[in-house]
């Protein structure tokens, strides 16, 4: 057992887990939705990110691009929210909620390739 | 990709996943702890805030406690704020600078960099391997007449010099073995503007290496080597090296060139030395017997040419078994076994007598004493030195100037290996009809080199001079080619006519032209010429692009050949065309 591939791993699942948390749940809906978890889902999706440089193989470069896809799509929803919230102060309405959850989405699929291409990445060694 | 990057990326993932983890944990601290507001209500601080808070406070910028001043539970988190966002940042400082010195990493960044510079090349260059001596002669040769260059060489120090040296282009280059297939790769031996290598490394084995993978790897470049040995030198030509030059042979040839003809070798000096050297006085050369101290591969090469020309030659070498080998070939010359450096030698050599005397070991320190010795007891003798260092130039070139006013004659004749090369080269590949012009003049006589010399400095003589050759192609002389369809008849004259001002001639000569293959040595004003004839100019640098004028630009052709102006733009000629037949209805 390689502890490297654990960390690797446990850092690219605990990604998807948490994007899929905050995503689940009624679209328009701000209580079904935690600022917590957006906030651990970014932090997550960074750590996976940094974890993912210098790595010259195909693999690994497809593997940065899903992670930067993700992280890109997780900052614009947080900036959103920022906008929403301090700076339009028009709060956080159903729609606003809504491009949020559907920004993280797309984080989520994302997150979710990243994932099969490590399980791919596992299938392929030959032990 | 690129390797700067993947090297930064790599080293700095344990900063970034610092500063992430750091962030992170206290911009948590920051939302979770409970604050107060100006009116005395719990207030939370949001994520956007906290992410503001945590900012300033890691680059110690330091905003203070806003947007509400801070309770006591947040100011003691905001202590582990200042201190672990701080500390890990300047973690991540020191790891940048830290790569920025590494080696590894700067060798990196300059790889990186040449790779650009051979990219961006859209200029023809020359790929030379070696920035030794002969290198750096050869670099400066070129880079003189605005030719790029790229420089691949192995130690760093010499290179080193390359950035201080003043050259008039950015010369990309590289630390790196050239014998390397790798390397000549990445110095853009494939790259489409490569106009050749040119292999001087001190070592024979690594020329012949850069050679051949030069040859398998653009098999069209051309290819131009130093060698000092026959066997590398036969190897070399058997795979299709298109220039070899030894130095000692070429310095034997030269040295033929002043026996035969001492105006000739002026002509070669002059020429090949372009575009730093003036016209020097002519040399005069006693009859007499020569004196030939050393016998290695430098004597023998000389030698070689005193005994074909039949002038009687003394030879004075410490070796024994030279003088045995000497002697078993029947040769019926003299050998002395002695260094030559003392009174004793030289006087039973004949140096009283002697017109000249070569000093030809391979130790400048007694080469030095050879030449002092010498000219202690016959301060006539011509002198005639090799030079192994080039640290000892100063010395050398001191023999030439001791006791004597600048216009006297030369006595003395150094040859330095990176100079001889270094021009041969640069005669090669810039000006490649010198060499048929210099070996179709050695068969000239001694007469034919005078009268050209005197043509010569009285056109050219007290500048510099530029020596070019001009190719009557539609590419490179288009107005030319074009006149001669339309049946012109145009004259060598015509070309060396100022297009500025017809009655003014341009100060250049005509040294050769070359029409199917033909040879014709210092063609006449009057020749006419013919498409695809190749014409070596002698002027300078200017003339060359006074001349550029009447080549490209038909108005300057007609010009010097006395043609009334044609209108160029449609008005113009509608307007000529109508006033002509306005003319020729008023003729009638």
């Amino acid at each position: 057992m390689n502890l490297e591939k654990v960390v690797f791993s446990f850092f690219m699942i605990l990604a998807l887990t948490l994007n899929f948390g905050f995503f689940y749940g009624d679209v328009g809906n701000p209580d079904h939705h935690n600022i917590y978890e957006l906030f651990a889902v970014i932090v997550i999706n960074l750590i996976a990110t940094v974890l993912k440089f210098g790595d010259r193989s195909q693999l690994g470069a497809m593997l940065l691009a899903t992670s930067l896809v993700a992280v890109a799509q997780l900052i614009s929803a947080s900036v959103v929210w920022t906008f929403a919230v301090h700076i339009q102060e028009s709060g956080m309405t159903p729609t606003v909620m809504a491009t949020i959850v559907s920004l993280s989405g797309g984080a989520l699929l994302a997150n979710i390739i990243s994932v099969i291409l490590l399980m791919m990445e596992a299938a392929m060694l030959r032990h | 990709m690129n390797m700067v990057t993947l090297i930064i990326l790599r080293r700095m993932r344990v900063p970034f996943l610092l500063l992430i983890g750091v962030y992170s944990i206290t911009i948590l601290g920051m939302v979770l702890i409970p604050g107060v507001d100006d009116q005395g209500n719990t207030w939370h601080m949001g994520f956007f805030h906290a992410f503001y808070f945590v900012s300033f406070t890691a680059t110690t910028i330091g905003f203070g406690e806003i947007p509400y001043a801070l309770t006591e539970a947040q100011r003691l988190w905001a202590l582990v704020t200042v201190y672990s966002t701080v500390i890990a940042w300047f973690y991540a400082l020191g790891k940048i600078l830290g790569l920025i010195q590494d080696k590894a990493f700067r060798n990196a960044v300059a790889t990186n960099k040449f790779k650009n510079d051979i990219k961006a090349m859209h200029q023809p260059f020359y790929l030379i391997c070696g920035f030794g001596e002969t290198g750096k002669a050869v670099v400066n040769s070129l880079t003189e007449e605005h030719y790029r260059a790229v420089v691949v060489e192995k130690d760093e120090k010499n290179l080193n010099q390359l950035n201080l040296d003043e050259l008039k282009e950015y010369v990309p280059s590289i630390v790196g073995n050239a014998s390397e297939p790798d390397m000549l790769e990445l110095a853009g031996i494939r790259h489409k503007m490569c106009q050749g290598v040119i292999a001087v490394t001190a070592s024979d084995e690594t020329n012949l290496k850069i050679a051949i993978s030069s040859k398998l790897l653009h098999p069209e470049i051309k290819v131009a080597c130093r060698s000092e040995f026959k066997d590398v030198e036969d190897n070399m030509l058997s795979f299709g090296t298109d220039h070899i030059v030894n130095p000692f042979e070429s310095f034997a040839d030269i040295f033929s060139m002043l026996i035969h003809s001492p105006s000739l070798y002026l002509i070669y000096d002059w020429l090949t030395g372009a575009p730093n050297t003036i016209l020097s006085e002519p040399i005069y050369l006693n009859k007499g017997p020569w004196i030939l101290c050393g016998y290695g591969r430098f004597g023998r090469e000389l030698y070689k040419h005193l005994k074909a020309r039949n002038i009687p030659t003394v030879i004075i070498d410490p070796d024994k078994s030279l003088k045995e080998e000497f002697d078993e070939k029947g040769e019926d010359s003299p050998f002395i076994l002695g260094t030559g450096t003392d009174h004793k030698t030289l006087n039973r050599a004949g140096i009283v007598t002697a017109s000249g005397i070569i000093a030809g070991s391979d130790n400048d320190s007694n080469n030095l004493s050879i030449i002092m010795t010498a000219l202690d007891i016959n301060p006539n003798v011509f002198v005639i030195a090799r030079q192994n260092k080039w640290n000892n130039h100063i010395l050398y070139s001191s023999f030439g100037k001791q006791n004597k006013a600048p216009e006297d004659p030369i006595t003395c004749l150094i040859m330095h290996p990176r100079e001889i090369i270094a021009r041969k080269i640069r005669a090669y590949f810039l000006a490649p009809l010198l060499n048929n012009f210099l070996s179709l003049a050695r068969q000239q006589d001694n007469e034919w080199s005078n009268i050209t010399v005197s043509r010569l400095s009285a056109i050219v003589g007290d500048s510099r001079p530029h020596v070019w050759s001009v190719r009557l192609e539609q590419s490179s002389a288009p107005t030319i080619t074009q006149a001669l369809t339309y049946g012109r008849s145009i004259k060598i004259s015509h070309l060396t006519q100022d297009p500025g001002n017809r009655l003014s001639k341009l100060r250049c000569v005509p040294l050769l032209l070359i029409r199917d293959k033909k040879e014709l040595l210092l063609p006449d004003d009057e020749l006419e010429l013919e498409k695809g004839d190749e014409i070596l100019f002698c002027g300078t640098y200017d003339v060359k692009n006074n001349m550029h004028w009447t080549l490209n630009v038909m108005r300057s052709l007609n010009y010097v050949m006395s043609f009334e102006d044609e209108p160029e733009s449609y008005v113009w000629r509608l307007f000529y065309y109508l006033r002509n037949k306005s003319e020729r209805r008023n003729n009638r």
